[in-house]
């Protein structure tokens, strides 16, 4: 089967962006790819473009990057399923890859968050879950996860120690990536502290929105290979999906749609849980992490809180995961953080972490989740 | 009509809309297939098992268990003054799941997974126009149900 | 036309007399079990008592006060104990008391809306509360066309029989969701015992102005007010329905 190479990567500065439009922000990662992988803007035959179309003033946020980047009259196109938009347009990418239709294809997740007023943002906070039976009733993101996290403590005792944990883990990474929204640490007691959101989540337990651009380049096997030896195979690529609904789930203790595409990505590449060196997984609350652990198969149903409390997931851990701050740290520009989690794993494989490099990474995984779980896309990164 | 369902209505159209009618005269509906059988709540008009359009209403208890829960104390827009409050996530007794307010009745500190409820329909009562919800409340909860509309006399 | 009563509850105020009576017999042979309060006609509260048994029906005298807001509370539960239930509630029990108004004292005014607007708002509010939690009910306060007309003498009459207008309309609004029809009846003149005192060339100048050339009598009244307590009725509300013979057009 022949395989789709990663050959550039570029990220920008999570935060609040306000010196910059949505198409400026691309275009300081675009920029930064290109250089990456050496390559002239020509190479490339088409990108696709990963960005949540409400939050922005600009309607139809492809056309406008795809312009400013100077890149008509190549095709392009917008792909979004919520906070896993970056991997489905990485998935996009490795498809028109593999069909032979394109060669080389750049993926730019890029997203502004700020340019709404709060009211509309708080608006579409209230929209997330099923309109017509949910959002009719004041839910919100935070409380859906906030419901998932009461079943697992109910169900396998997990506590608000271990929830906390992750929140902790992640700032202490995200204080040594310079890219990062937030960059302290925080200490158990400060999040305890913060304000209460939905219970039993407080501030602490919950990412932050903020504005944000990533870029991968894939190419095939042949131009890939051409490349040099940073190259690093985007091998498993797995995706599913789940009820919108968490009234049609059939338990609120994981995700069956990473269950799913964990399951697709491991085969597709050979590999399993135990190979794994390093991930990046969609930690958009704390919960989620823990839930993430065991629906990759890193630890068994009900032990997520464990392996944090035990460490096992920091660096010199069992699965190094979320070693760049997670979305707790970095922040989470919806449509860019799948983009930032590959830039992450594909940054770890070639040993170019520096500080918070993971010994021996040469297999790694992302984990990119739409939403409440309506949507996972899982990919499987190796370095040779 | 199915715009007076919920505090802020996000779906005035929907082919379930009589949902909400009956909702405000007492009764929970679900929904059964005409073709299959196949029983669904919160009701939808397309089975999602064979592909039938037609479908009936049939009325359910409303008695459940909890699932989970949260209080919400961050809300969004149309719910500030409300806040905090407890949504929760009931198993029905028929099947199917709902989710809705902790109600008058339950105190959002006694709520536990796992407790006996009652969901019950309600009317928003101190709003000119008509809106309607359900709530969570103690097993045994009463509501009154409007007469049943008779033939011509 | 079938009205479809059997078997419902009402409540019909200053049913001992007139008007009221009638309603309550009226409504009494469509198949409806009917209470009525008294302040001081006993024995003409039982004898309707026993008109509305001798049709089949159960009957309630109570005595209570309309312009007392805790016996109308106290009416309400009372009779929805005696009979299971309670369907309809015809607010009749009203009262005058004329004069011009600069010879018309503080108690002649605090009466007649006591007993006229209050006493309305006193039963309406008791039944609102059943009706509402029940999501059924018919509500029908009579009224007169002196509350949609200034009548000589009369601030303080049509001052409550317009009231009792606003007030129905209103109630209406808040009812509508429930289920809960309110309505009004706005008789004109009625050949009635309170109307036999009347000086003949009052009457003669009402009946001058109806078309009709007539009064109505107890029992049109009662015909146009069980309609109204019917589910016939069931998408009137809010409605002040005239029945004057063409007295005031």
């Amino acid at each position: 089967m022949p395989r789709v190479g990663v050959i550039g990567i570029g990220h920008g500065r999570f935060g609040r962006r306000s010196d910059a439009t949505v198409q400026e922000l691309a275009f300081e990662v675009f920029r930064t790819a290109l250089e990456d992988a050496a390559i002239e803007r020509d190479a490339i035959d088409a990108s696709v473009i990963a960005a949540v179309p409400e939050y922005h003033k600009q309607r139809s946020v492809a056309g406008v990057v795809q312009e400013y980047l100077n890149l008509n009259p190549r095709p392009t196109w917008l792909t979004e399923v919520a906070c896993a938009s970056g991997s489905a347009a990485i998935r996009t990418a490795w498809m028109a890859i593999r069909s032979g239709l394109h060669k080389v294809v750049a993926v730019i997740g890029c997203q502004k968050m700020t340019e709404m007023e709060t009211a509309e943002i708080l608006a579409l906070m209230g929209r997330v879950g099923e309109v017509q039976w949910e959002s009719v009733f004041g839910t919100t993101f935070p409380a859906y996860y906030a419901m998932f996290a009461n079943r697992h403590m109910h169900e396998f005792g997990t506590t608000r120690d271990q929830l906390l944990a992750v929140a902790v883990k992640n700032h202490h990474y995200g204080a040594m990536n310079p890219n990062a929204l937030f960059r302290k640490e925080i200490t158990l007691e400060k999040a305890y502290a913060s304000d209460p959101v939905a219970s039993p989540f407080c501030v602490y337990d919950c990412c932050a929105n903020a504005d944000g651009a990533a870029c991968l380049i894939l190419a095939d096997e042949e131009v890939a290979r051409a490349h040099g030896d940073r190259v690093v195979w985007l091998d498993g690529v797995g995706a599913a999906s789940a009820s919108m609904s968490v009234l049609r789930r059939p338990d609120l203790v994981g995700l069956p749609s990473a269950r799913e595409a964990a399951r697709q990505a491991y085969e597709m590449a050979g590999v399993g849980p135990g190979d794994v060196k390093v991930a990046d997984v969609h930690d958009c609350f704390t919960i989620a992490e823990i839930m993430a652990y065991e629906d990759l198969g890193f630890c068994a149903k009900g032990e997520g809180g464990a392996y944090i409390e035990e460490r096992r997931s920091y660096i010199g851990g069992d699965v190094a995961v979320n070693v760049d701050g997670g979305l707790k740290a970095k922040g989470h520009p919806i449509g860019a953080t799948g983009v930032s989690m590959a830039y992450e794993i594909v940054t770890q494989l070639r040993g170019e972490a520096g500080e918070r490099q993971v010994p021996d990474a040469d297999v790694g995984l992302t984990h990119n989740v739409g939403g409440i779980g309506q949507y996972t896309f899982v990919h499987l990164f190796r370095k040779e | 009509m199915f715009g007076w369902f919920g505090k802020v209505s996000f779906v005035p159209y929907t082919k379930v809309s009589d949902f909400a009618v009956h909702l405000k005269d007492g009764r929970l509906m679900g929904s059964v297939c005409a073709d299959c059988g196949r029983f669904a709540f919160p009701p939808r008009a397309d089975c999602p098992d064979c592909l039938s359009g037609s479908f009936s209403y049939r009325e359910i208890s409303g008695v459940g268990t909890v699932h989970t829960f949260s209080t919400i104390a961050a809300a969004p827009t149309g719910f500030e003054d409300m806040a905090p409050y407890t949504v929760v996530v009931v198993d029905l007794e028929e099947g199917g799941r709902l989710l809705a307010w902790a109600g008058e009745t339950l105190d959002p500190a006694d709520v536990k997974i796992g407790m006996p409820v009652q969901v019950v329909p309600r009317i928003f009562e101190e709003t000119p126009e008509i809106r309607v919800y359900y709530s969570v409340e103690e097993p045994g909860a009463t509501w009154g149900k409007a007469p049943v509309r008779g033939g011509e006399g | 036309m079938k009205l479809g009563l059997e078997g419902k509850a009402a409540i019909v105020t200053g049913g001992s007399l007139g008007i009221g009576r009638a309603v309550a017999i009226g409504l009494a042979r469509e198949g409806v079990d009917v209470a009525v309060n008294y302040r001081r006609h006993d024995a003409e509260a039982k004898a309707v008592v026993a008109e509305i048994e001798k049709l089949g029906r159960r009957g309630l005298a109570v005595k209570a006060d309309v312009a007392s807001f805790g016996d109308a509370e106290a009416m309400v539960q009372q009779v929805k104990e005696a009979f299971g239930r309670l369907d309809i509630l015809v607010c009749n029990a009203g009262i005058t008391w004329d004069g011009v108004i600069w010879k018309m004292s503080e108690q002649q005014w605090d009466a007649v809306i006591g007993v006229n607007l209050k006493g309305y708002f006193n039963y309406n509010r008791a039944a609102a509360i059943l009706f509402k939690d029940q999501k059924s009910g018919k509500i029908v306060n009579i009224s007169s066309i002196n509350g949609l007309r200034g009548k000589f003498a009369q601030t303080n009459y049509a001052a409550s029989k317009g009231g009792e207008i606003a007030l129905s309309k209103s109630l209406a609004k808040e009812l509508g969701k429930f289920n809960v029809n309110v309505n009004v009846v706005a008789p004109g003149m009625v050949l009635t015992e309170m109307m036999e005192k009347i000086p003949a060339e009052f009457k003669n100048t009402a009946l001058a102005e109806t078309v009709l050339g007539r009064f109505a009598d107890p029992a049109d009244v009662a015909d146009l007010v069980a309609f109204l307590c019917s589910d016939r009725s069931r998408h009137i509300t809010g409605e002040v329905i005239k029945i004057d013979g063409g007295q005031y057009i």
